[in-house]
């Protein structure tokens, strides 16, 4: 049985950092393409295994991509289609949210991501080829990083290093920066076709991985970023999403536009540890949580979200 | 205690951050080689054309870093501005010079010229957008209709006023039929190149245009329609040349030049958006989500789009929007509303003590508890091997960070080599060099030391021509590696 139901098209699911049965979810209207968003918030039940939800806000074009904050525990931040970056307190009821709305990005937000060691600032990545770094009590942008030549699809901060990210693009480069330097500090074309998703090895912090439309997924030492330490091969075509364990170091999941989501060890000879196949339509949104060792959480254009632990399959009730 | 282990962790990676994050920058030396390939490539007149982000972003793609970059702006004998201030408003006015000057070529029948380049101030930055659409457009159709006229008003009757002339006056001097000939395909050639000179300049600007981020739909649309209508005029204006190569032997080599131009142009718009949906080809800005051209699945690596998708693709081409969108104010209400009081204290996440948390056995809610033996994941793993395998995990987190301690790559080659010592001092290829030096580190298996570790990683990057570079270093190193031994 699916775990939920949503009644637009998914497009991300992330874990709450604070509470273990939470999470929430990005969804857009007609696929993204035109149309309205709801973000969910959804509990697992205690009882047995299923997702109810808990509150839903409505927005007026695609959510992209929602992330929660590492402050405070109700808060949760979205990357909404027409440019603006919208805050919502999940404690104050949806006819009171949003409680924050920015417009700066000039197209498409595509992710958001909040800062996981100094915990008081976030990244988003927008179509308009920026990343901006935001605080939540500040009415407007602190930064705008504009480097990259096309679509930034993804800016994620390093797990050890509060000042340090990756960014990855369309222009098919890979950029590492320093947020107290005016540029980026490196710059890796890790794939010859565009860049859709990175992250961090949590364990490591100069290792990272790089999601492509190419089908591969490669981890890069930025200490001799010149060729990857691997190369993931796999998926039957563009991998949207690439997300490193928060528990295991070299564990490494993805999902595809080829309807999987995939588990790799990069470490290994035969690195494809695990497939589901649990998605009918493209699998676009994943997370592992922090809290919990091994769950994970899937969200895809068939409008359904599931959570699973990694041993189980994902479709059993 | 558990506070003051996470407060010793925080303050040594606050100790750390000073030494560990030169990681994150580049500490390569600037490659020669590479400046003068990027100055070469720089220096190609229909790069200088290009808007300089592309230009950049193109030699990023072929590895360069940023210093070498700006290097070879430097060194070019006429600096462009440089890289990173103001590069939209630069392209904006490239963009209107370069449509400016083929107007004025096509009368004099010249190929076009490089781009003249003037900064606006930023505040009007956003109503020169506007402008450029409008601008873009006009161009576009005046352009196209002023060939097109010119095509049909003085070429073909000339043409057909020529063949009359050949078939009345068969004793006609040969030599000044061969100077007319000539003459009027020198026209037409010439005419070709300004026109599709111009066509390409033309489709360029338009490419950027629906690039940089157009936010009136309408004006999309419209833009779409004049570039199918202009491809039409473009297709005729071939057409008409291939009729006058028939009639003429001059022509075939432009023709074919053309040709190229013509199919690089087609090609190019294509292919600049957005993957983020899953097309390559469908649509370029959201806002334009009306609009694009039909994608061709011909393609077998595009993946299959639900058909629903589909559906509202076309529908959004045909200018139809979809009924189930509703109006929705999601402003925030009360837009000085307070920041909520944290609740719960954040909680240390579980990479902060450096190694992987042990796998405990857990008997709360279901989403804690873990299948301990192999599970079936719905179709195809590739391997028997499962995650979910307790015994697993246990035995290869030791292994796997002891590995990660020694950093030893993972397969190293199985070979010990007494002779390494002295083999390393002779110049040998690469491949041999690695494996020497990976042998060298397995023998020293005690307290693999800092610098043979380097060594290792270098070794590990071989990669391109950089490659030769950090080889030559591996020999003086372990050199110095193997005098420190023996001296002991």
């Amino acid at each position: 049985m699916p775990m939920f139901k949503a009644p637009f098209n998914g497009y991300s699911v992330k874990f709450s950092p604070f509470y273990e049965s939470r999470l929430a979810v990005a969804t857009a209207q007609n696929f993204g393409i035109l149309g309205n968003g709801r973000i969910h918030v959804l509990e697992l039940s205690p009882g047995g295994p299923g997702v109810t939800e808990s509150i839903a806000f409505d927005t007026a074009d695609a959510v992209y991509d929602v992330c929660w904050s590492e402050s405070h525990d109700s808060v949760l931040i979205a990357a909404i289609g027409d440019g603006s970056v919208k805050i919502y307190d999940t404690a104050l009821p949806p006819p009171s949210n949003p409680i924050r709305s920015f417009q700066e990005h000039a197209r498409e937000v595509h992710s958001v991501d909040y800062n996981p060691t100094r915990r008081d600032s976030f990244l988003t990545a927008s179509w308009d080829d920026t990343v901006k770094l935001w605080a939540m009590d500040r009415p407007a942008s602190i930064r705008t990083f504009k480097e990259h030549a096309y679509c930034v699809y993804q800016a994620v901060w390093n797990p050890k290093h509060g000042d340090v990210f990756a960014s990855a693009s369309g222009d098919c480069t890979l950029r590492i920066w320093d947020v107290r330097e005016p540029g980026s500090t490196m710059i890796i074309p890790a794939h010859d076709l565009e860049i859709l998703s990175c992250d961090w090895n949590k364990y490591d912090d100069c290792v990272l991985a790089t999601s492509s439309v190419d089908k591969t997924i490669k981890v890069w030492d930025v200490r001799s970023y010149r060729a990857p330490l691997a190369v993931l091969n796999g998926h039957g075509y563009a991998v949207r999403k690439v997300k490193f364990s928060p528990h295991r170091r070299n564990l490494i999941a993805s999902c595809s536009y080829d309807m999987t989501v995939c588990l790799w060890d990069y470490m290994v000879e035969d690195a494809l540890v695990g497939r589901y196949d649990h998605h009918t339509e493209f699998a676009v949104g994943i997370d592992m949580s922090v809290l919990v060792e091994g769950l994970m959480a899937s969200t895809g254009w068939d409008e359904l979200v599931y959570v699973w632990q990694q041993g189980m399959d994902p479709r059993a009730s | 205690t558990f506070l003051t282990r996470v407060l010793f962790t925080e303050a040594t990676n606050e100790a750390q951050q000073g030494k560990l994050e030169s990681v994150f920058k580049n500490s390569e030396p600037i490659r020669e080689d590479q400046i003068q390939n990027a100055i070469k490539f720089l220096s190609h007149p229909r790069v200088r054309g290009s808007p300089v982000i592309h230009r950049r972003s193109f030699l990023e793609r072929k590895g360069l870093t940023k210093e070498e970059i700006d290097e070879a702006f430097r060194r070019l004998p006429d600096p462009p501005p440089s890289s990173q201030t103001a590069v939209n408003t630069q392209d904006g006015q490239q963009v209107v010079s370069n449509v400016l000057q083929p107007q004025g070529q096509i009368q004099a029948m010249k190929p076009a010229p490089a781009p003249v380049v003037m900064i606006p101030p930023p505040s009007l930055l956003s109503r020169f957008r506007w402008y450029h659409v409008v601008l873009a457009v006009g161009i576009l159709a005046a352009s196209g209709a002023g060939t097109a006229v010119f095509v049909k008003r003085s070429l073909i009757p000339r043409l057909k006023s020529w063949v009359r002339k050949v078939m009345s006056e068969e004793e006609s001097d040969p030599l000044e039929k061969a100077d007319a000939k000539p003459s009027l395909a020198e026209e037409a050639v010439a005419a070709a190149k300004a026109a599709s000179a111009a066509a390409s300049d033309v489709a360029r600007v338009s490419q950027e245009m629906m690039k940089t981020k157009s936010e009136e739909r309408k004006n999309f649309e419209d833009l779409m329609q004049l570039l199918g209508v202009q491809v039409q005029e473009m297709k005729s204006l071939s057409n008409n040349i291939r009729y006058l190569e028939r009639n003429s032997n001059n022509l075939p080599k432009v023709y074919s030049a053309n040709q190229e131009v013509y199919s690089g142009l087609v090609k190019t718009p294509a292919e600049r958006r957005p993957y983020a949906n899953g097309s390559n080809i469908d649509y370029d800005s959201r806002s334009a989500r009306s609009t694009s051209p039909p994608a061709p699945p011909a393609d077998s690596s595009q993946p299959p789009h639900p058909k629903s998708y589909m559906d509202i693709m076309s529908m959004i081409q045909r200018g139809e929007k979809p009924s189930n969108i509703r109006e929705i104010n999601d402003m925030p209400p009360n837009p000085n509303q307070q920041l909520p009081n944290p609740r719960i204290a954040p909680k240390a996440k579980p990479w902060v003590y450096g190694q992987p948390p042990q796998d405990e056995s857990s008997n709360g809610p279901w989403w804690q508890q873990k299948n301990p033996r192999s599970a079936d994941f719905g179709y195809e793993t590739t391997t028997a091997r499962s995650i979910g395998i307790r015994n697993e995990t246990s035995t290869t987190e030791p292994a796997a960070i002891q590995k990660q301690r020694s950093w030893v790559p993972p397969q190293p080659p199985p070979v010990v080599m007494p002779e390494a010592a002295e083999a390393i001092r002779r110049p040998k290829p690469q491949a041999k060099i690695d494996q020497e030096v990976v042998a060298a580190a397995s023998d020293d298996q005690s307290g693999v030391s800092d610098e043979l570790q380097k060594v290792t990683k270098f070794s590990e990057s071989g990669g391109d021509g950089s490659g030769r570079f950090e080889i030559t270093e591996i020999q003086e190193e372990t050199e110095h590696q193997h005098i420190g031994q023996e001296g002991n």
